[in-house]
């Protein structure tokens, strides 16, 4: 069953039974382009995070084995800070990296985005790879709304009964 | 009210055979007859299920002639996708500024 599409264009696919998160996006701008916007802090500042987040530490050394680190700043003040290595660099094609998350420390993802060089544009196709199912969920969802976690919950009972089913 | 809804979409989920329903209306539209031809189970049983998935907003029924047709309605799935929503969130809004910040750096490029 495929979720119903956003009209953002953006495909995010979590798929049951593996720890990964994947997403996809069109972007009008040659690979390149999109990998310099990606990786030069100066640039990174005027888009990475939501709207109301301002990126307020933004350090790339980028080199296999250098790396990054940013905080975002939210309306009200609060901070969330990631960190990470660089693992692979292909200019205008590939960079992989660990990921994580300040209010998770110790738990690490290595997250790949590709740019993919397609109809004039690029596809950026980015995949976190977690180290366990758990772990991954807390990242996409947060991992704090209260609410949430009977979603969690039910979510998770319902993704281990399809794959009991297939076994 | 909202949890409701998402309990008996979650509800309607939790079963094998509803899901494959599911799996199978989203190929094309069908009457309760052929559905049963791909369960292994009665036409009462199969019509059960349908009216789950009927409360939980999943499927329409309406008429075609003299059939009844199953038709399903994926937008009810969309509470289901949405628990990744602070993800989606960070990365929909980050590829939109994305967007607005390559069309200055060049906006010849844009259509």
């Amino acid at each position: 069953v495929s979720l119903p599409g956003f009209p953002d264009g953006l495909e995010i696919e979590t798929p049951p039974g593996e720890p990964v998160i994947r997403f996809r996006r069109a972007v009008r701008a040659a690979p390149a382009v999109v990998f310099a916007a990606w990786t030069e802090p100066d640039q990174l500042r005027r888009w990475w995070g939501p709207a109301e987040w301002t990126l307020v530490v933004c350090e790339v050394d980028l080199r296999v084995g250098g790396g990054y680190r940013f905080v975002h700043q939210d309306r009200d003040g609060a901070r969330y800070g990631t960190r990470g290595t660089y693992l692979r660099i292909e200019p205008g094609a590939l960079l992989v990296n660990t990921f994580t998350f300040d209010g998770t420390p110790g738990r690490e993802s290595t997250d790949t985005v590709e740019f993919r060089p397609a109809g004039g544009g690029t596809l950026v196709c980015g995949t976190s790879e977690h180290e366990s199912i758990a772990a991954r969920d807390a990242h996409v969802g947060g991992g704090m709304e209260r609410g949430m976690r009977d979603t969690y919950r039910r979510l998770d009972a319902l993704l281990a009964a399809d794959t009991e089913g297939k076994s | 009210m909202a949890e409701t809804g998402l309990d008996r979409l979650f509800g309607a989920l939790a079963d094998p055979t509803r899901r494959a329903i599911v799996a199978r209306l989203s190929q094309a539209d069908a009457g309760v007859i052929e559905l049963s031809g791909h369960f292994p189970m009665s036409q009462p049983a199969i019509s059960k299920h349908l009216r789950v998935l009927e409360l939980a907003g999943l499927v329409t029924r309406e008429r075609d002639g003299r059939r009844r047709l199953c038709h399903l309605t994926p937008a009810a799935l969309q509470p289901v996708s949405e628990w990744v929503w602070p993800y989606r969130r960070f990365w929909a809004e980050s590829f939109s500024r994305l967007d607005e910040h390559l069309a200055r750096l060049d906006p010849g490029a844009q259509p």
